[in-house]
């Protein structure tokens, strides 16, 4: 049986896992792990005491072409992998990504990713938090031998100052390169340096042309993205690698702009794609999805909360408005992924209230022109991740990482 | 370069170098009391995170307000991160100038259902700035506040 084209699509786009950006704190910890040695005893006896317990809820999941699930998150300064034979029942033991320990950003935006190359090639890219706030660079290894062994870790860019690099994106291109977007803030820091006002960040990517062994010097895609927000990536139809993320225009509206990732050494151009207006000096922590169909439509799935915290479905036509937009779901709800087969367009995200979380969907049968009712899939009391949408063999699954285990919930299959 | 970082570090380890007000835990049992209505004037929940870049400059502005007005308003920093981050939250309110406000931080295993009970309205998103008046009526303003935002939150 011929599969879809699955995981390698979907990873990229996805979602945030990752319950909490508050946890982020936690990070200033690891931040000082490199340094300990330089600590009195009772300094680190207090910092022991704050060290997490449990991993982070940040994780991402990819189906490999022969219907294998993988699994990373990251525990105690290891990306870990981990497969399931079994739609997610069971996990095999952890293998370890970086073999020497180092901080990782593991919560709520931010989290390790993995994508699979058309040769079964394991890529890993996560986001290394550094000893000021926002800093941080972005990991990469790879394994040529179905996770068995890892590369030794690269930092994908050539900029090492100790700035915000990170919010990293992966993605596989059609002709097997390795993709990487982030969020990168060199540009805001030397306008500041020159007293020049500066809004937000940038986005900056890079990729690889042989099999994730060495990227190429990484280019700037566009000034004056949002600080944090998960950029979603996922394949145009052509093959190339498309972006979608958070950007700002004007005085802090923060909409959203698409630009195809360009590999042949041509300039991308982003272009604004979302026309919400909403308008926040801060940060929402919430990045959008994109999933693209066979047939070329880029659906969209994005927050705003101009009047009142709200999850957008749109077809985008990057310099107009979207087509198709519709309210997924309104206050309470949050983090919402989108993925397409066919005819079939599904929505995957959180819902909280006072009793705790839910796993919602909607589905769309007929390319994203309407969308059934919201079904709640699962539930927890305790804490979750954002949700993440993976296809295999046509049939939709989330990923879900909770504080009771991950989980890989069944969301249907694509009518044809 | 290297000792500035280290002495961060010391700050960040040391509970004893840090001396700011009480910060106290804030579980979803203690959001009844934290909403309800001030005798008078006005309550100002200021919802931060470590995270957020916009959050100091914020905390700041509310300070002054809160400075202008010290009868009428109430100011209450709350940090969604957790308080096991306690001693990084403490440094991050020194620095913000607001260490001696009474200020609080999640203690809850599920800090999104936090968000919900404190404001249904919120995505979570910071600086949120949530006025609880003495009348009962509410006002919640996310990003941070312009000179225009914080003339609203006035008494």
């Amino acid at each position: 049986m011929v599969l879809n084209a699955p995981s390698p699509l979907r990873v990229l786009s996805s979602a945030a896992a990752g319950a909490t950006r508050r946890r982020a704190a936690r990070l200033l910890l690891a931040f000082a792990l490199p340094l300990l040695p330089a600590l009195p005893a009772h300094a680190m006896q207090g910092m022991n005491m704050n060290m997490p317990k449990e991993p982070e809820l940040g994780a991402s999941a990819a189906f490999d072409a022969h219907g294998r699930l993988w699994v990373v998150d990251a525990a105690g300064g290891h990306v870990r992998l981990r497969h399931s034979d079994d739609l997610g029942k069971t996990l095999s033991a952890p293998v370890e990504v970086n073999a020497v320990a180092e901080p990782i950003y593991d919560e709520g935006e931010n989290r390790p990713k993995i994508a699979l190359g058309p040769k079964g090639e394991l890529y890993v890219s996560w986001s290394q938090p550094l000893a000021k706030p926002w800093s941080g660079l972005v990991r990469f290894a790879r394994s040529l031998d179905g996770g068995r062994h890892f590369s030794a870790p690269i930092t994908v860019h050539r900029d090492h100052a100790v700035i915000t690099h990170r919010f990293d994106a992966l993605a596989v291109d059609g002709r097997g390169r390795v993709v990487i977007a982030w969020i990168d803030k060199r540009d805001m820091q030397a306008a500041k340096a020159r007293g020049r006002p500066y809004l937000g960040a940038a986005v900056y990517y890079s990729w690889s042309d042989d099999q994730g062994r060495d990227f190429v010097p990484e280019r700037k895609l566009v000034d004056h993205s949002c600080e944090c927000c998960r950029i979603a990536l996922a394949r145009t139809p052509q093959g190339d690698v498309a972006a979608f993320f958070r950007a700002i225009y004007g005085d802090n509206i923060r909409d959203h702009a698409y630009a195809v990732l360009r590999t042949d050494g041509l300039p991308s151009h982003a272009t604004r794609a979302t026309y919400s207006q909403w308008r926040i000096a801060g940060c929402p922590h919430h990045g959008p999805g994109l999933a693209i169909g066979a047939e070329g439509v880029r659906h969209a799935v994005w927050y705003e909360a101009k009047h009142g915290p709200t999850i957008w479905y749109g077809q985008l036509d990057p310099g107009h408005p979207p087509r198709h937009l519709l309210k997924i779901a309104g206050a309470g709800n949050a983090h919402a992924d989108v993925a397409v087969s066919g005819r079939t367009v599904w929505v995957a995200w959180n819902r909280v209230d006072a009793k705790g979380y839910a796993l919602m969907l909607r589905r769309s049968d007929d390319r994203g022109a309407h969308f059934g009712a919201p079904v709640a899939l699962a539930g927890t009391r305790g804490d979750a991740g954002s949700p993440q949408l993976l296809l295999r063999r046509g049939r939709a699954y989330v990923a879900w990482n909770t504080s009771g285990g991950f989980r890989l919930v069944a969301a249907g299959a694509g009518a044809h | 370069m290297r000792r500035a970082r280290l002495a961060a570090l010391l700050a960040l380890a040391l509970p004893a170098c840090v001396h700011a007000a009480s910060l106290t835990a804030l579980s979803a049992a203690d959001v009844p009391a934290l909403l309800k209505p001030p005798a008078r004037g006005e309550r100002i929940i200021a919802l931060w995170a470590l995270d957020c870049a916009y959050c100091e400059a914020n905390l700041r502005a509310l300070a002054g307000l809160q400075h202008a007005h010290p009868g009428e308003i109430e100011l209450v920093p709350v940090a969604t991160d957790d308080i096991a981050q306690r001693d990084a939250l403490e440094q991050r309110l020194q620095q913000a100038g607001v260490a001696g406000y009474p200020a609080r931080a999640y203690a809850e295993a599920t800090p999104d259902r936090l968000d919900y009970l404190i404001d249904p309205r919120w995505g979570g998103e910071t600086p949120r700035t949530l006025v609880i008046r003495a009348d009962g009526t509410r006002l919640g303003i996310s990003g941070a506040l312009s000179a225009a935002g914080l003339r609203k939150l006035q008494p």
